[in-house]
Order: C-alpha cells, then structure tokens, then sequence
C-alpha cells in the first residue's frame, strides 16, 4: 500500500479527536499488517471509494470507546450504549470525511459510506488492500487506525 | 425563533444538533436518519430550514438536497458533514443549499451559518 495514503488518517485523527474528544493525541509506529483480525472489541469500518478505495478500520476498546462517548457528550457515561454506539461511529466518519478532504488536495477526490460498527474481538473483516497500522494515543486510550486503501488504475486513454 | 428539521444518521449528531439549535432559540420539528426520510420530512412539516448531513445511507445528502429543493425551490438547506472536499461544497451550493458546514464544528459556527440562512430572501 502506498504509505502516502495513511498520512491523511493520522493527520485527520490526531485534528478531529483533539477537537471533539480534547487533550493531546500521539501517533505511535506505524506497522504493517497482513490479515485483518479485530484485535479490539469496538471496531469501525468506513469504506473508501473513488480513485483511492478499500477500507479504514477504527479499533478501541470498550472502555476506550465509552471513554470517548462521554468526552463527546459531555457527560460520564457509564454504558456503552446506543447513543455512546453512534457517538463513537460519528466520530471514525468525521476522521474519515476529513482525511479525504485531504486526499483530495492531492488529487484523489473519494466518497466514504456510512460508519458500521463491528464488535468483538477477532472478527475477520476481509480488505483487498494489505494494511497499515497506526496507533493514536489519546487521553482516553489508544485508538488503531488501520488503512487498507489502494489506487486504482486510471482507465487508457489512447 | 425557525422550524428545522435535521437529517444525520448518526443519532448522537442530531442529540448535538437539537442541542445547540435549541439553546440558540429555534424549534427542531423532526429528526430523518437518512436522505429519503428527509426529503419525506420536508414536505410534510415544510420546516423554515434543513440540517443535511451527506454520508448517510439509502439515499445520500446531495441527492435528498436535489430532491429537496426541487419539491421547493426556495428552500434553505444547510450541508452539515464531514466531507468537506472542494468537489463536494461546489455540488452542493450549485444545486442550491444556502451554506456548508464541515464537521467537527463549534456550536457557534452552526448557529452563525443558520442565522446567515434564515436572513437570506
Ligand atoms: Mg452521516
């Protein structure tokens, strides 16, 4: 995968969870992975298409993710509810809406499908693209991004 | 004080939207959780302004904004979404929605685009 395809998600991450959940984000090392397995109980799963498509997955852990919610609510919450549910979803469409706004500065003008959200732990979820791993620490725990994207061959034009 | 409706389909984006609407003095007359349930909305509670979000499944944001503004020329829908691409903003505001609000906003951000909208003829 073209690594230049990430870079739009951390920077895209690190910005909107700053804004909506507060506190500092460090991204930690990026990594490679080769077959999806959930390794983390919540996951989000945006779709990319376009010139650019694949997936982009968003992994936490419950207590992460409940964290998360009631940092974008505003309020402790205790359960991971179904409000708590579409908080957290809400929050891997704004990352992913705007890292394809910055995709776009370079060229690559793609649509995203609405957030899903898979939970439990090793799941498969099948990407055609191999994958990259980029933790984001935040203050309410880590949050993986992982991005499967890969360009498509623009069609001859003779 | 304006009728809105609001169209997202994340239910915690139209709890934060129903919040600042309402603390900003207007009424929230519906909620659509997707673009063919907004454009159903619109025409039976003829709301003074629309809330769109674009990601939305069944039918997208840009299509129920077509759909909308031909039922009604006239009508004043705001774009609220994530997406915030130039090619995007330019459909929507050549196909008729009065502003474009990208997410994550601020609540006055959101208020001053629907009060810019609501002064509008
Ligand atoms: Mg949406």
């Amino acid at each position: 995968m073209n690594v230049a395809f990430i870079n739009p998600f951390i920077t895209a991450g690190v910005e909107v969870i700053k804004q909506i959940v507060g506190g500092e984000v460090e991204q930690g090392q990026l990594s490679i992975r080769t077959a999806i397995f959930t390794t983390q109980q919540v996951s989000i799963v945006v779709g990319v298409s376009g010139p650019v498509q694949g997936q982009v997955i968003y992994g936490l852990s419950q207590v992460t993710a409940t964290k998360i919610a009631s940092a974008m609510m505003g309020i402790q919450q205790v359960e991971f509810d179904e409000m708590a549910i579409s908080a957290v979803s809400e929050l891997g469409n704004m990352i992913s809406g705007n890292a394809v706004m910055l995709l776009s500065e370079s060229g690559f003008v793609c649509d995203i499908t609405p957030p899903t959200m898979v939970r439990g732990m090793n799941v498969e979820i099948a990407t055609q693209a191999p994958s990259l791993l980029v933790p984001l620490y935040t203050k309410c725990g880590k949050v993986d991004i992982t991005v499967a994207l890969s360009a498509v061959p623009s069609p001859v034009t003779a | 004080m304006a009728k809105i409706l609001i169209a997202d389909d994340a239910m915690f984006m139209r709890a934060s939207i129903k919040k600042i609407l309402t603390e900003g003095g207007h009424e929230v007359v519906g909620e659509a959780e997707d673009g063919q349930d907004a454009v159903e909305k619109y025409a039976v509670l003829a709301p003074d302004l629309v809330m769109l979000d674009i990601t939305m499944p069944r039918m997208d944001g840009l299509a129920a904004l077509a759909a909308i503004v031909n039922a009604n020329a006239s009508a004043k829908v705001i774009m609220c979404s994530a997406l915030g691409q130039e090619q995007k903003v330019k459909e929507a505001i050549g196909t008729g929605a009065r502003d474009y609000v990208v997410k994550p906003f601020t609540p006055q951000k959101l208020l001053d685009a629907v009060n810019r909208a609501l002064a509008m003829p």
